[in-house]
């Protein structure tokens, strides 16, 4: 049963799209990763359907609720950890988390927000203000007032960023234990392994809309030649090369993430290997690397966006195809 | 009214942890009724007992920018983007206006309080009812600028506008009213705005029920209804503005 419906959702800021026309359902009891790099549309979307902005256009329903007609239920349904903490300088941990849980109705607040402190090791800074914490402890903090809270959908926007890695682990953790006691969890990341370690689906989005979503193994098995060889060359080729390589059949696509990182796309990779090397040698290509992998979420963003996910925001990858 | 409660109860621990501000604006106050008023006070003769007008004056004059505080602290919270965690809890748009103004109220009376206790035990004022109907003025008038702040600060939500908007009517409030000197020695066109002015009634109020000489205030009663009118007028209009205009990640 679809909990969250986004219906042809749509958000503006002048001239700028930022999400365009996003349909998307999320399933009850599933964790949700949405993909995309900064300036996607994620956290876009996921303001709309906490009803903290207004759509341009279309709608989303929470839980039977829509978010125009109906906020402050969407709101009771919701919770979110944002992808910068908000907290105020002048607030302890102790003082957010309390606050927090008696707002949202959390029984025995105090004990709630001891029990949390304690999981996610901040008891020790409870009595700190937030401006004398870390990066990662405000993070933490941030991710504490959902994981307080146990909404019925709860959001988390890039919840393991500035966080060291057993912290990553821990809050992993935390997030599949929030599901496993029936919350429906939207994860926004732009941690491809983030992604593939937690979610259900994964929907990535790119400039606004929602180019795929689907379980991580059904988007790697989607791509045509799905197996990936990628070749680091000394110097950068000539067209006329990357032609040839081409043109070689069982090639299925042949991209530059940059001028010497050439990446293939085809089936069976182990047999078309030398055939490619045997080009490479008569053509007087020298490379200094060769790695032959399944393909990962990083090629499924990749195939559907045309984009590698961490370096999409300054420059886009050379596709040739 | 639980939740408007917790609202008051977060703006209300704040207040605590802007120390050196809360210790400049006292001791901004004490100098200027201590220091200042006692001097002014010599010059003028015409008026019995103005040292005693003028300090009341500097009370209701520093409620209204301590309860202007609250419309500065929305900027802060939405450069910090505070007002996006704000917007994203089970509390309705109303409750969350209603609660931060009567705590903008509540924050300029318990800030100010003890600099009032401290004059009114120097006045001699010590009947219960008059230093309640006092309070309550005072109160009235702060809940009403908190109100104003708001409205304010979300219509606008461009905190250079706001700066300039709040600075002339910083400059403007307090010369076109009655906290400094009475209407009837005002020249007659500023006499006539500062009939229509909050803070005329607030400061002629709060005098009246200390028992200044009612020949220099305004009627009592109008001063009441003007401030009723004032806080709710603006209490509703921040209301409905944070509903209809207020939305994360477009602030200036």
């Amino acid at each position: 049963m679809a909990l969250v419906r986004m219906i042809g959702l749509t958000k503006k800021y002048g001239s700028t799209l930022a999400v365009d026309h996003l349909n998307l359902e999320i399933q009850e009891g599933e964790i949700l990763g949405l993909l995309g790099p900064n300036g996607a549309g994620k956290s876009s979307a996921l303001m709309m359907i906490s009803t903290i902005i207004k759509p341009t256009e279309g709608t989303a329903e929470v839980g039977g609720y829509d978010i125009r007609k109906n906020p402050y239920e969407v709101r009771e349904l919701i919770g979110i950890a944002f992808q910068e903490a908000k907290l105020l300088w002048m607030n302890t941990p102790w003082e957010i988390l309390n606050w927090h849980a008696k707002v949202c109705g959390v029984k025995n607040p105090r004990q709630a927000a001891e029990a949390i402190l304690k999981e996610l090791n901040l008891w020790d800074a409870r009595k700190k203000l937030t401006h004398e914490l870390s990066g990662g402890m405000k993070k933490r903090v941030e991710v504490a007032k959902v994981l307080i809270q146990r909404p019925k959908v709860a959001i988390v926007d890039e919840p393991t960023a500035q966080i060291d890695i057993s912290g990553k682990y821990q809050i992993w953790e935390k997030i599949r234990s929030l599901r496993d006691e029936g919350s429906t969890i939207i994860l926004a990341t732009n941690e491809l392994s983030e992604a593939d370690r937690l979610s259900d689906r994964v929907a990535i989005m790119y400039h606004g809309r929602l180019r795929i979503c689907d379980t991580p193994r059904n988007l790697k098995d989607s791509i045509p030649g799905g197996d990936v060889i990628d070749i680091r060359l000394e110097a950068p080729v000539e067209n006329s090369a990357v032609s040839q390589l081409k043109s070689i059949p069982g090639i299925v696509d042949l991209a530059f993430t940059k001028p010497t990182h050439m990446r293939i796309y085809l089936n069976r990779a182990e047999k078309m290997l030398p055939q490619i090397m045997q080009l490479l040698s008569t053509l007087g290509i020298a490379i200094s690397s060769i790695n032959m992998k399944e393909p990962s979420l990083d090629d499924v963003f990749f195939h559907y966006t045309g984009a590698i996910l961490d370096e999409s925001q300054a420059t886009p990858a050379v596709s040739s195809s | 009214m639980t939740k408007i409660l917790l609202v008051v109860e977060r703006d209300l621990r704040s207040l605590i942890r802007h120390k050196s501000i809360l210790v400049m604006r006292w001791f901004f106050v004490i100098v200027q009724i201590g220091i200042f008023g006692l001097a002014v006070s010599r010059l003028i003769v015409v008026m019995p007992n103005y040292y005693n007008y003028y300090a009341m004056g500097v009370i209701v004059m520093t409620m209204y920018s301590v309860a202007i505080f609250t419309g500065y602290e929305i900027y802060d919270e939405a450069d910090d983007g505070f007002v996006e965690y704000l917007l994203s809890l089970p509390i309705t748009r109303r409750e969350l206006v209603l609660g931060r103004s009567l705590a903008g109220g509540l924050r300029s009376l318990l800030f100010m309080s003890p600099i009032i206790v401290a004059f009114l035990y120097f006045m001699g004022v010590l009947d219960p009812l008059k230093v309640l109907t006092a309070m309550a003025a005072l109160y009235g008038f702060a809940f009403g600028v908190s109100g104003l702040s708001i409205t304010l600060a979300v219509g606008l939500k461009a905190g250079d506008r706001f700066d300039i908007i709040m600075g002339a009517l910083d400059a403007f409030i307090v010369r076109l009213s009655t906290a400094l000197y009475p209407l009837a020695f005002m020249p007659g066109p500023i006499a006539a705005v500062s009939t229509f002015n909050p803070l005329t009634y607030a400061s002629d109020l709060f005098r009246w029920s200390l028992n200044f000489d009612i020949r220099y205030l305004a009627n009592p009663a109008v001063a009441l209804i003007v401030l009723l009118i004032f806080l709710t007028t603006f209490n509703f209009a921040g209301v409905m503005i944070y509903e209809r205009n207020l939305e994360g990640g477009t602030w200036r």
